[in-house]
């Protein structure tokens, strides 16, 4: 049996790269799984809201970001309107953290890592941690006392593990570019892989609880 | 048409007794709508936050503020560079070699990574940047004086001049016990001068570089004095202050390295002097856990001790009682 | 329970513990949000199935 143009998928194994990457997607999240417009009834309380709450600030953040960036490193400090604009952006990191962290509560709470979740776990804490790494940066680009202070701090803590040799925390154009450019091309890969596995498996299901024989 | 992947997932339980959550009962929920209005939201609380708040901004400390503020500090600083005494001077890698710096047990992380930013604190932070200065003769001459001498006697010039220094009425200069302190004393003064000018930090930053895009110099040469801890410690940001939550003024920090930071205000970390190893690695090893959790027996049973998902849950539990 | 105030920030000192009156009350917030969010009744729940499955 070949896959001849019969505008279905090929049920014998493919042999293209294409038709192979179609069905790795499709086996990692089946059709219909991605978006599903129906979720379990148990999905019943507001504790679910805080993982989309904290993509949705991170959609902020990157946004605000991206507008502190028209004005250049300097900018900020002497326009009105740039210092509105860091204020934004500012805001945006807080509240992107709080909601992480009830996130993140209630994961733990809901031992949300069972039936095979255990790598959803992990990105998150993964995303986190990498949240932590790239505000940082954040607070050493941003060219003012607290940056001076931060840094001149921060270099003992990272050179006593060896990490001050190549990531050098007194080099702010080093942490511009890791803050604007390398930590969050990374964190958005994991923030990727981590909403991928979620719609994967689907929301977890409450702690003893029995599959529905409803047939 | 039937592909081979849906009946295969649609009804396992995983390992651990979890079943397959598409195979509970389902209700409408709109995703992209719950998303949509999150952002909103979101945007909305940004806003208004920023409006209401806005973000805190405190300028950066300047040589010549410094030098204005705290010239002894500057002197002292100056003569401590030339001795080998400042924190820089006896940092180790990746500076110099004069130390090991911080270990874990038998792991000697810093020192293995090597003096990857090597730094003279005498020649990088106070000779050279003097260098460019032609209009003070008497700090021509004393550098003249300086670069003629042995080592061992501008060592003991400068330690001698550093001790004097910190011995003398609020370590000013002018009330200094006299001694043979060789062109020292000079250096220092020229040194001040130069910061009040405004042109130290042009000299150490973009010096053979037009583009000054690094500041490792002027910031290991402001954390050598004495000024900048004193601002951030009348700011609540000292590191025994849990000052790395904190921000300037009644802005919000990163209350989220409270563990990172509470470490610092207890033994044996507070007494160590190589906290910032041992901190480091115990944050890392307890980050460690947190990525682990989902493994680690007992850890990983807390939220089944104490039932908080019986609230969370509890529409399902109403409906489903135990068996 | 010292209260520290100065310009340079309100903070509250207890012991070993030392903590912004701002974290402190972020601190707060997010943990009433917390409970807030476990206690508070869901919307939209109604029972209009029970057999249809997500597939």
């Amino acid at each position: 049996m070949t896959a001849v143009d019969t505008g279905q998928p090929p049920v014998a194994t493919p042999t293209s790269w294409t038709a192979r990457l179609r069905d790795r997607i499709s086996h990692i999240v089946p059709p219909g799984q991605a978006l599903p417009d129906r979720q379990p009834a148990y999905m019943s309380s507001w504790i679910y809201v805080f993982g989309v709450l904290t993509l949705a600030a991170l959609f902020v953040v990157i946004a605000t970001g991206a507008l502190l960036a028209l004005g250049g490193v300097t900018w900020w400090h002497v326009s009105s309107l740039g210092r509105f604009v860091n204020s934004l952006h500012l805001w945006s990191v807080e509240l992107f953290f709080a909601f992480m962290v009830v996130h993140l509560w209630g994961m733990f709470w809901m031992a949300a890592w069972r039936g095979n979740r255990a790598l959803t776990w992990m990105t998150g804490v993964v995303a986190f941690l990498g949240s932590i790494g790239t505000a940082f940066t954040g607070y050493l680009s941003q060219a003012n006392f607290a940056s001076q202070w931060i840094s001149t701090q921060a270099k003992d803590g990272l050179n006593s593990v060896g990490i001050g040799a190549f990531f050098n925390v007194l080099n702010p154009a080093q942490m511009l570019l890791w803050h604007v450019m390398l930590l969050p091309l990374v964190l958005g890969v994991i923030v990727v892989l981590h909403v991928v596995l979620v719609r994967r498996h689907g929301i977890v299901p409450p702690v003893d609880a029995h599959e529905e024989t409803a047939s | 048409m039937m592909t081979s992947i849906a009946p295969r997932r649609a009804t396992r339980a995983a390992r651990d007794g979890t079943p397959d959550s598409h195979g509970f009962a389902t209700r409408p929920y709109d995703l992209v709508k719950e998303f949509v209005v999150a952002l909103i939201v979101v945007t909305l609380l940004t806003v208004g936050l920023a409006a209401a708040f806005s973000s805190p901004d405190e300028k950066a400390v300047t040589m010549r503020d410094w030098a204005s503020a705290a010239p002894n500090d500057v002197v002292a600083t100056a003569a401590g560079e030339l001795a080998g005494t400042t924190k820089s001077a006896g940092f180790g890698p990746p500076y110099n070699t004069a130390a090991n710096g911080g270990s874990l047990g038998p792991l000697k992380l810093q020192k293995w990574a090597g003096v990857t930013i090597p730094l003279d604190s005498a020649q990088d932070l106070v000779l050279t940047p003097l260098a460019g200065v032609t209009d003070n003769s008497k700090l021509t001459d004393a550098l003249a004086a300086w670069q003629s001498a042995a080592a061992d006697q501008q060592t003991q010039w400068a330690t001698d001049y550093s001790d004097a220094l910190a011995k003398a009425p609020d370590g000013d200069p002018a009330g200094v016990a006299t001694g043979d302190y060789g062109p020292v004393p000079a250096i220092a003064a020229g040194f001040l001068t130069f910061a009040q000018t405004g042109g130290l930090e042009g000299a150490l930053t973009s010096s053979g570089n037009f583009y000054g895009g690094d500041q490792t110099k002027s910031l290991l040469l402001l954390a050598d004095g004495a000024y900048l801890e004193d601002q951030a410690r009348a700011r609540n940001l000292g590191g025994d202050q849990w000052g790395m939550t904190n921000e300037t003024g009644n802005y919000p920090g990163q209350p989220w390295m409270w563990l990172y930071t509470f470490w610092y205000q207890v033994p044996p970390f507070s007494t160590s002097d190589n906290a910032d190893a041992l901190v480091w690695g115990l944050m890392m090893l307890l980050t460690l856990g947190l990525v682990l959790v989902p493994f680690i027996p007992g850890l990983r049973s807390i939220p089944r001790w104490i039932p908080v998902h019986r609230l969370i849950w509890r529409d399902y539990y109403r409906e489903h009682p135990r068996r | 329970m010292v209260l520290i105030a100065d310009g340079a920030g309100r903070y509250i000192s207890s012991g070993v513990i030392q903590i912004s009156v701002t974290n402190l009350a972020i601190i707060v917030l997010m943990i009433l949000v917390f409970v807030l969010a476990v206690v508070l009744p869901f919307p939209g729940r109604h029972h209009d199935d029970s057999s249809d499955r997500d597939s």
